[in-house]
């Protein structure tokens, strides 16, 4: 559907390459996307998806290849507000809004419309050129409704008017229903749907198969920086989505993690019926001595959400959970004292105090046992504990009285494990363990967690990452949309079959 | 990275003792009236409010907020305890007890507004700054009133034992106080906690609320303290004394190496950074300069430290500036 003798093609990638001085990201990956087309772009974690996303958008350059934007050679120094000036868009959830200002004012940012003559707004034209476009979409917003008590649903589409009155002819969706309602995502593939009938072209990235499959004209797959496939029609299926994301054979390491079955030891944990409005739907499991028990699901899915839950971070609604075979009421303060640690799932903002040192890091959760009665530390026992924690874990520089920010990401992460490991602990739970750490650290990082279980404590491993997930756990629970939705049990997992549980495929159909 | 590879660094109070050093070294060069017995109690004398507000304020920005109250706080003590005293006629002691009383809940309040309706503290702090200066003006009529009496209470001041001034034992032994619950108590470890990262002292089971109420409170009761002492010492209960005092204050803790942004902070710091303020003032004084340069140099100095705290050295700053000249011209 070539139109006025342009190209057929809006955006052409050809042979992009780049890498962030070390690791190669992306390695000659294509990418074309044509004119009206909504097209998915999918991948596991680290595929490049963002990457490629960042580099079309000019938030990075490439490092070689070309790319053409409706005829236009983009040079390699690109950059975000040429790329937007082209009238390429990124929808963000909320970031690039601005609070405590209204719809309009949002929508018009930096380019108002003012009174004849006169460098003052006119509001009056300005809201209702806004409202205009807001009827024209049929969206349910008002121009004068403030950003910050709009719900995130009505908020992206607010992104989405902005792009709009840019006059965006890509938009680029990253992960754009991972906060949303079933309801507000139906009503926001019925807005991506009108974009396409504008000739509009739209890039969805998700990792929810099902809506790719039913949104999408075409599917291009990246693994391991490359492409691996486009798909186009009939041939997109959601289990064939994710083979070709999978892709590589398995090793016999990997393929054959034996799931042991650690049911015969004492009961450590059990949860009943746990539900929290919006959150969780009746999450029942046991959790065993020395048991892995691995929790997989998509971004959102409720894994975290139940362990703040089960930790004592956030109340919950309903449902029972018993510790040690007694009913147990869960605040942090006295999960600690109970021997329960947690390793939160951003480092940075849940994990470290970057400013304070290893000691004082390490000290914290086990203020108990270095103190006397009357509230005095011991600095000599707070400092044998941090050595402690140095060798265990292996924390380089071995130095106590580094300041926990001038860490690498990897010792960073062992800090925050290494605190608990010092306490007379019996129930580990980490979240994404090992995102952002390097490949040695990851592996001390499993080994530790394998130390662990074989000295008999119970371990939660919550991950994205799917070789992880397989091969650390005696035992997988999927989640998906806050409910339990398989559950492997020994034997032989793959991650396929993990991926297939979390997108919700089940046999005969999509759930 | 030489930070990251080092040994032990040297504490920070010993690099500011040393600049304490050459300063009293300077001036003492500059005016040989300085380094005397009697004007060195003097200063010592004249920083002991700061000194004594200091030991308790510093809990509010090591947590991660501020208290801009404790100027206001002191005034409306001394005239809330000599209500107390000279108009209900109460025992001194009582009298005193109960003004502490009020400066903990005048804290209290600071703490549950600023955690529990999350206001900012640097909002709540300058509200209760505003409103504590108008209950002072209120229960005072404006006036400056001048005690008299009790003996004892005025003897709190003016005081001396072992020739030196009662204030200044009072200084000193809060600041040994705040010291020891600060570097060697639990409180103390969770106030940096909190200030360096709420949400992960909070998952390590600190309670970050608690903790920051406890703060308001400890910078609120030393700044009751301070201004019980105050009124003793000038004879005298006005809303207009110690006006301003917080920039004193906070010139002192930054000074003495507290980050404002929380998770950091030295008692012994602040104090040294109090005697270095009362040592630049002293040294005006010595040198017969005209009073309006006090809040100059103060200025100059809160500027200066907050600058060294930072940690971007001014050369980096020069280069970035002189190189921008340059880069412009040589395009890649």
């Amino acid at each position: 559907m070539s139109t006025n003798g342009k190209s057929e093609l809006l955006l052409e990638c050809r042979g992009i390459d780049k890498n962030y001085n070390g690791p190669q990201v992306l390695s000659g990956v294509d990418f074309f996307l044509r004119r009206g087309e909504i097209h998915a772009l999918v991948g596991e974690n680290g595929a490049g998806k963002s990457t490629l996303i960042k580099i079309i958008t000019g938030i990075t350059n490439r490092n070689a290849g070309t790319i053409a934007f409706d005829g236009y050679d983009v040079p390699l120094e690109h950059s975000k507000s040429a790329s937007e000036k082209l009238g390429i868009a990124v929808i963000y959830q909320e970031l690039s809004l601005i609070h405590g200002m209204t719809v309009a004012q949002n929508i018009f940012l930096t380019k108002e419309p003012l009174l004849p003559g006169l460098p003052i707004i006119d509001i009056k034209k300005m809201n209702q050129m806004a409202q205009a476009m807001i009827e024209k979409y049929g969206f349910d917003l008002k121009a004068t409704d403030v950003i910050d008590r709009l719900p995130i649903a009505q908020r992206q589409t607010v992104e989405i008017l902005k792009a709009l009155s840019n006059k965006a002819s890509l938009m680029i969706m990253d992960e754009p229903t991972s906060s949303l309602t079933a309801t507000e995502s139906e009503r926001l593939f019925g807005i991506i749907r009108m974009l396409k009938a504008e000739g509009i072209t739209v890039v969805y990235i998700s990792h929810r198969m099902e809506e790719v499959y039913d949104l999408s004209d075409r599917v291009t797959v990246l693994r391991d920086g490359k492409l691996v496939s486009v798909l186009e029609g009939d041939e997109i299926s959601p289990a064939e989505i994710i083979r070709l994301m999978i892709g590589r054979e398995l090793t016999a390491d990997e393929s054959h993690h034996q799931m042991v079955d650690k049911s015969a030891g004492e009961v450590v944990l059990e949860v009943n019926q746990l539900s929290s409005e919006g959150k969780l739907k009746d999450i029942s499991f046991k959790l065993h001595k020395g048991e892995v028990l691995g929790f997989g699901g998509l971004v959102g899915s409720g894994r975290t959400e139940l362990m703040r839950a089960i930790y004592g971070i956030d109340p919950y609604d309903s449902g029972t959970i018993k510790y040690q075979g007694k009913p147990y009421a869960p605040t942090v303060e006295k999960s600690i004292a109970s021997g329960f640690g947690f390793v939160p799932e951003e480092r940075r903002l849940q994990g470290i105090m970057g400013a304070i040192s290893i000691t004082g890091n390490i000290g914290i959760p086990n203020l108990d046992s270095i103190s006397n009665g009357a509230g005095f530390v011991s600095d000599s026992k707070e400092l044998e504990l941090s050595n402690k924690a140095i060798t265990l874990l292996n924390v380089k520089p071995a130095n106590p009285d580094v300041l926990v920010g001038n860490l690498s990401g990897g010792n960073q992460q062992k800090v925050v494990v290494g605190k608990w490991l010092i306490r007379n602990l019996k129930l580990l739970i980490v979240d994404e363990p090992t995102v952002g750490i390097d490949i040695g650290a990851k592996e001390e990082m499993y080994q530790t967690i394998e130390r662990l279980s074989q000295e008999g404590v119970a371990v939660i491993v919550i991950s994205s990452d799917l070789p992880e997930l397989t091969r650390l756990s005696d035992r997988i629970i999927v989640l998906r949309k806050g409910r339990i939705i398989k559950e492997f049990t020994q034997g032989v997992v793959t991650e396929e079959q993990v991926l297939r549980a979390a997108s919700g495929i089940v046999e005969g159909g999509v759930q | 990275m030489k930070s990251l590879l080092g040994s032990r660094k040297l504490p920070q109070e010993f690099r500011l003792f040393g600049i304490l050093l050459l300063l009293m070294l300077f001036l003492s060069l500059i005016s040989n009236r300085f380094l005397t017995v009697d004007n060195l109690t003097n200063v010592l004398w004249s920083v002991c409010l700061i000194g004594i507000m200091s030991a308790g304020f510093i809990y509010s920005p090591i947590t991660g907020g501020i208290d801009l109250s404790v100027g206001s706080m002191a005034a409306l003590a001394g005239i809330v305890a000599n209500v107390l005293m000279n108009t209900y006629g109460m025992n001194w002691i009582v009298a005193l007890l109960l003004t502490l009383a009020f400066g903990i809940l005048i804290g209290w309040i600071n703490g549950i507004v600023t955690t529990k309706f999350m206001v900012p503290a640097f909002i709540v702090t300058m509200a209760a700054k505003t409103y504590l200066f108008g209950l002072a003006m209120l229960i005072s009529n404006g006036d400056q009133i001048t005690i008299m009496e009790p003996k004892p209470f005025l003897a709190i001041g003016v005081g001396k034992f072992l020739g030196i001034p009662i204030p200044i034992y009072i200084m000193a032994l809060l600041a040994v106080v705040s010291h020891i619950l600060l570097r060697h108590t639990v409180f103390g470890r969770q106030s940096i906690a909190v200030g360096a990262n709420e949400v992960a002292a909070k998952l390590s089971g600190v309670n970050p609320d608690r903790t920051r109420i406890y703060a308001y409170v400890i910078s609120s009761l030393t700044a009751t303290i301070a201004g019980i002492v105050m009124a003793s010492l000038t004879q005298q209960a006005y809303a207009m004394n110690a006006s301003g005092y917080e920039l004193d204050v906070i010139t002192a803790v930054v000074v003495g190496g507290t980050s404002l942004m929380g998770g950091s902070g030295s008692v012994a710091g602040a104090l040294i950074g109090a005697i270095m303020v009362g040592f630049i003032n002293n040294g005006l004084n010595l040198l017969d300069m005209p009073s309006a340069f006090h809040p100059i140099a103060t200025g100059i100095v809160i500027l200066l430290a907050l600058i060294m705290n930072q940690g971007v050295s001014p050369l980096t700053v020069f280069r970035k500036w002189f190189s921008r000249g340059t880069a412009v011209g040589t395009a890649k």
